[in-house]
């Protein structure tokens, strides 16, 4: 338990270590003047020449070496100082706690809705491998999976928004506006945890344990309640954490489709603006956040599964 | 007191009749041992009693619980006598109990829903029956946490605890030491004194010997010999019972030893743990040409790891491994305890002993004068390892050893997944090709007859203390 968590710890401050380098590397290497394009994002296209990006170079000492700057910035997150955005000159770390809060809110309704709905879906299937229903939610399942998210979340936009305009289509309030978003994210996720739970559930259900718990004279329904359940829910829950990676993706491509100021959608503003702390600051919130949800379910799993709590 | 009796029970699949019609009757207090070998049908006929046959099987006959007769096909019917009448022991208890639960819970579980009690009445109950196989301190442990033999025991209460009178028990000793054999007869006997109508399947003599009562000998779906266990061992009349009992390894000719030549390899000092589990330390162990050394001791006392170790295929943390001069790494060769694992499932034997001509740039006439010396048909080569007879295809994992030649040939319980006599034939082989070549087997094995008539000396590992 102890261990778990002290190895998530460990795991986040490298990805803080690597994310910093990895952003400050590829930033430099886009292609373009870095000090035009910060102007360009301070005073809009149209007002930039070079006066104004050498002001800014010399403002943000653009023209020093790259390892300075690289230093500069490790240096400062060592203090656990984000730095100041060079577009809108607030500092980052208050910027970011406004966007993490909608992406949280965003990624915690897709999670639920996804467990609320393909797991069981994936049990239910279980019942009758092989059957029509079962073919059915495979061939479903493979479909939803090969569909980017842009595309699933542009239906959804043009059906619920558009034609029979029940939802918003985009922007941030009350429930109403997180419904869409949340829903493509979870389709996404729901298609391949539905067919994990189907896959661990005939996997059970062939189990010797299962056998003897009905040979012991139990009723089919606490055979499933009480032994089905929660063995198949291990793998389920172990994937979760794989599939953590196609919801951190999947928040910057639905956040900019729904206009939903997130870390996600800050993320690409903070990229074309070349606003170098923010997107650090941005990648890192992201990085640390697959961390967290990983440290999450590991404790999930080490809740479901006994034989994980062995000392090694 | 019930007694158990099958009335013309046969087992159908879709190509036909499996098992033919059997007529049985265990009465109480007197077990019935049905002895026979993997695919004789024994396993199907305990599974048409207790109703639990694969829906593409279909049972026939009538099966007689008592003063109630019911139709074989009926398994509904059978399903709602289950843990109050009728009750089965499972094969193998360690996969069969929750991982995910402690063994109380799995206890208590049949007296809360089969007796309907509430839960404090069916905790106690669950504690009571656990405490009276000796396992009261073993309550909150998970099935991961307890031995073997521990979770047998835990399994015999969840099957005893509703109350069944008749007692179905399949393959009870199926994977299980000589010492831990021998505690499940001691329990199963007990329940047949307190008067169960026990019906035992098994491959196992040792078992049927050990429990008395009847004995029905089963072949290729049909029963060829029945009647009271001591009468028929000592005095079998079926051609196959015959065979089965000489196959037994008590009963096999010691083999016959030469003097032992220079060492194929020698370790000193060898020493390994796993986390904090000291496996053993401080072991010296040396085998000289031509020379056979049994390896016995339970399971988990680092066997396997002290034979890998020879081998060179695992690290000792402490002492030395030397191969004799001029030996390759090949000369030292493995037979595996599972031969289905040790090989490609996909490609054909064919394609896997080509494999190792190649590799090895091996002449192809030796190999087909090796594989005709194994007895294997030349009509196998085209099947995939799956598509062969367990027997067979550790011969031909003998055969791909043999190829390269090896001074020294580890066998790591070569027989443990084979019937007893597929397990004579094999070992008579391997005796004739350590005869033949004059190399060095060492033999893991948990079975100590085999151990004693097969090796000129042993090595007994034994459980270490220290570690947690």
């Amino acid at each position: 338990m102890i261990r778990a968590v002290g190895a998530r710890l460990l795991q986040a401050a490298l990805v803080a270590m690597a994310v910093g380098v990895a952003c400050f590397l590829m930033v430099r290497l886009l292609p373009g003047d870095m000090a035009y394009r910060v102007a360009a994002g301070r005073y809009g296209m149209d007002h930039v020449n070079t006066a104004a990006a050498e002001a800014v170079r010399a403002e943000l000492g653009l023209d020093r070496p790259w390892w300075q700057l690289l230093g500069a910035w490790l240096g400062d997150l060592a203090r656990f100082d984000l730095g100041v955005s060079l577009v809108s000159g607030d500092r980052v770390v208050e910027e970011l706690s406004v966007y993490l809060g909608h992406t949280l809110l965003l990624a915690v309704v897709a999670l639920l809705l996804s467990a609320l709905v393909g797991p069981p879906i994936g049990v239910l299937l279980a019942m009758r491998p092989g059957s029509a229903a079962d073919r059915t939610g495979l061939a479903v399942g493979a479909v939803l999976r090969a569909v980017p998210a842009f595309v699933i979340g542009l239906v959804l936009m043009m059906v619920f928004a558009v034609q029979l305009g029940w939802l918003p289509a985009a922007g941030v309030g009350g429930w109403r506006e997180v419904v869409l978003p949340a829903t493509t994210l979870a389709i996404g996720l729901a298609a391949v945890s539905s067919r994990v739970a189907r896959d661990a559930m005939v996997a059970v259900a062939q189990a010797p344990y299962l056998a003897f718990a009905r040979t012991k004279g139990l009723p089919e329904g606490a055979v499933i309640r009480r032994h089905a359940l929660r063995n198949a829910a291990v793998p389920v829950t172990a994937y979760l954490g794989v599939q953590l990676v196609t919801l951190v993706e999947g928040v910057v491509i639905v956040e900019t489709l729904f206009a939903w100021p997130g870390i996600g959608h800050a993320l690409v503003h903070a990229v074309v603006a070349r606003d170098v702390p923010m997107v650090q600051g941005t990648a890192l919130a992201m990085g640390l956040i697959f961390v967290a949800l990983n440290g999450a379910v590991d404790l999930a799993c080490l809740a479901i599964d006994p034989r994980r709590r062995r000392p090694a | 007191m019930t007694m158990l009796a099958l009335d013309e029970v046969a087992v159908h699949g879709p190509q036909g009749r499996i098992v033919a019609p059997a007529t049985l009757r265990v009465e109480p207090g007197v077990p019935l041992v049905i002895l026979g070998e993997t695919g004789s049908g024994k396993s199907l006929l305990a599974q048409a009693v207790m109703g639990t046959l694969p829906a593409e099987l279909h049972a026939t006959g009538a099966i007689r619980l008592g003063a109630d007769a019911l139709p074989a096909r009926d398994t509904a019917g059978r399903r709602a006598l289950w843990g109050r009448t009728l009750a089965m022991l499972p094969q193998e208890p360690w996969a069969a109990l929750d991982p995910t639960m402690p063994a109380m819970p799995q206890v208590a579980e049949v007296p809360r829903f089969v007796a309907g009690l509430p839960w404090p009445a069916a905790r106690r109950a669950a504690a009571a029956a656990l405490a009276a196989v000796g396992l009261a301190p073993a309550e909150r442990r998970f099935p991961f946490q307890l031995s073997g033999g521990m979770c047998q025991r835990v399994a015999l209460a969840a099957t005893r605890i509703a109350g069944a009178p008749v007692l179905l028990a399949d393959e009870p000793t199926k994977g299980l030491d000589a010492a831990l054999r021998d505690s499940v007869a001691a329990l199963l006997a007990e329940e047949v004194a307190r008067g169960a109508t026990l019906l035992v399947i098994t491959h196992d003599i040792a078992l049927a010997r050990a429990l008395g009562g009847e004995l029905a000998v089963m072949l290729e779906g049909e029963i060829v010999e029945q009647g009271p266990v001591a009468r028929v061992l000592a005095a079998p009349e079926h051609p196959y019972t015959r065979r089965l009992l000489a196959a037994e390894p008590e009963a096999w000719a010691p083999w016959p030893h030469r003097p032992a030549g220079a060492a194929v390899v020698e370790g000193e000092g060898l020493a390994k743990r796993y986390g904090p589990q000291r496996l053993f330390t401080g072991i010296d162990l040396a085998l000289g040409a031509g020379e056979v050394v049994a390896l016995t001791g339970p399971s988990g006392t680092g066997k396997s790891t002290l034979g890998n170790m020879l081998l060179g295929l695992v690290p000792p943390d402490a002492g030395t491994v030397r191969r004799r001069g001029g030996l390759s790494a090949f000369a030292l060769q493995k037979l595996y305890q599972d031969p289905l694992a040790a090989f490609a499932p996909a490609m054909t034997l064919g394609d896997a002993l080509a494999a190792v001509i190649r590799r090895h740039r091996l002449d192809p006439v030796l190999a087909t004068r090796l594989r005709d010396r194994l007895r294997l048909a030349p009509a196998l080569l085209a099947r995939r390892p799956d598509q062969v007879s367990g027997g067979e295809l550790q011969r031909f994992a003998l055969l791909r050893a043999l190829l390269l030649d090896p001074a020294l040939l580890f066998a790591d319980e070569p027989t443990s997944r084979l019937d007893l006599v597929t397990q004579a034939e094999v070992m008579e082989l391997l005796r004739e090709v350590v005869a033949e070549t004059g190399m060095a087997l060492l033999l893991v094995t948990h079975d100590a007859a085999m151990a004693g008539k097969v090796a000129r000396r042993g090595m007994a590992l034994r459980p270490e203390t220290g570690g947690a």
